[in-house]
């Protein structure tokens, strides 16, 4: 009873199993000599290592297609066999894309800093050309649109 | 970090471990773990000598037999000997997301 389990798949040695993963530390990196002899337990992190090496690897990849995905779209004007003359392209980003939130957060604070600026300077711009009277005129004319009530009553 | 046992004799401090090399050398030389149930008067010593290849190689087998007879709770000292004794291979065959996901855990009542 329970003789069924002791097949010889069940007695490989450990030195079989380890020298079958062998290959494997070796290629992500580990040495003969930490795989032999150092501490057993390094293994598991240099597999979970690997594994978040791989995780970044795919994250790199997926932000590389999102910058060809960018750079396509910018030219796609361009790429149309019908397109008007004179079509131009989208210029491409102006900047990379903000990896961390903090990041993301300045940059949108700067570019809502930039916007107000340029939007101050077109008013201050604007208000320039406009003929307004003087402080003291301006003043003077607010009375005399007050003076004919001030009669009235 | 792998598990250690440590203890002081005669003026020497000793560190017991497995690494997979004092386990490959130990299994070249005729040790099978499975042999621990059918011939345990001869195969726990040979745990015993076998723990001290990692870092202590060059100590007469004299020597570690006299330690292993002055040794006291013997039963406890081979139970974390074969927990020892596994641990590079369980190393091996842990797979990294186990705690996460799909895990089936169970437990006994012993």
């Amino acid at each position: 009873m329970g003789s069924e389990f002791l097949t010889p798949a069940s007695q490989i040695s450990y030195t079989e199993i380890f020298y079958e993963h062998f290959p494997f530390y070796l290629a992500i990196g580990m040495t003969a000599d930490e795989y032999w002899n150092g501490d057993c337990t390094l293994t598991r992190y240099y597999k979970k290592a690997f594994e978040i090496k791989k995780e970044q690897k795919n994250e790199e990849l997926w932000l590389q297609g999102a910058y060809i995905y960018d750079a396509l779209c910018a030219v796609s004007p361009v790429l149309h066999a019908f397109a008007p003359r004179g079509t131009k392209p989208h210029p491409y980003l102006d900047k990379p894309y903000s990896l961390t939130k903090e990041k993301a957060r300045n940059d949108k604070e700067a570019e809502h800093k930039a916007n107000r600026q340029k939007a101050k300077a077109i008013f201050e711009a604007w208000a320039a050309t406009l003929d307004l009277p003087s402080k003291k005129g301006g003043k003077d004319n607010a009375d005399n649109r007050r003076s004919p009530n001030r009669n009235n009553s | 970090m792998a598990k250690q046992i440590s203890f002081e004799y005669d003026g020497k401090q000793y560190t017991l471990e497995f690494t997979r090399k004092s386990i490959e050398m130990m299994e070249r030389q005729g040790f099978n773990i499975n042999d621990i149930t059918d011939k345990p008067m001869t195969t726990l010593p040979a745990l015993f000598a076998g723990a001290f290849i990692a870092h202590h190689r060059f100590v007469k087998r004299d020597i570690i037999d006299e330690i292993y007879s002055k040794l006291t709770n013997k039963q406890e000292l081979l139970q974390k000997l074969a927990e020892m004794y596994n641990e590079p291979l369980e190393a091996l065959m842990e797979d990294p997301d186990d705690n996460e996901g799909n895990a089936l855990n169970w437990e006994a009542s012993f």
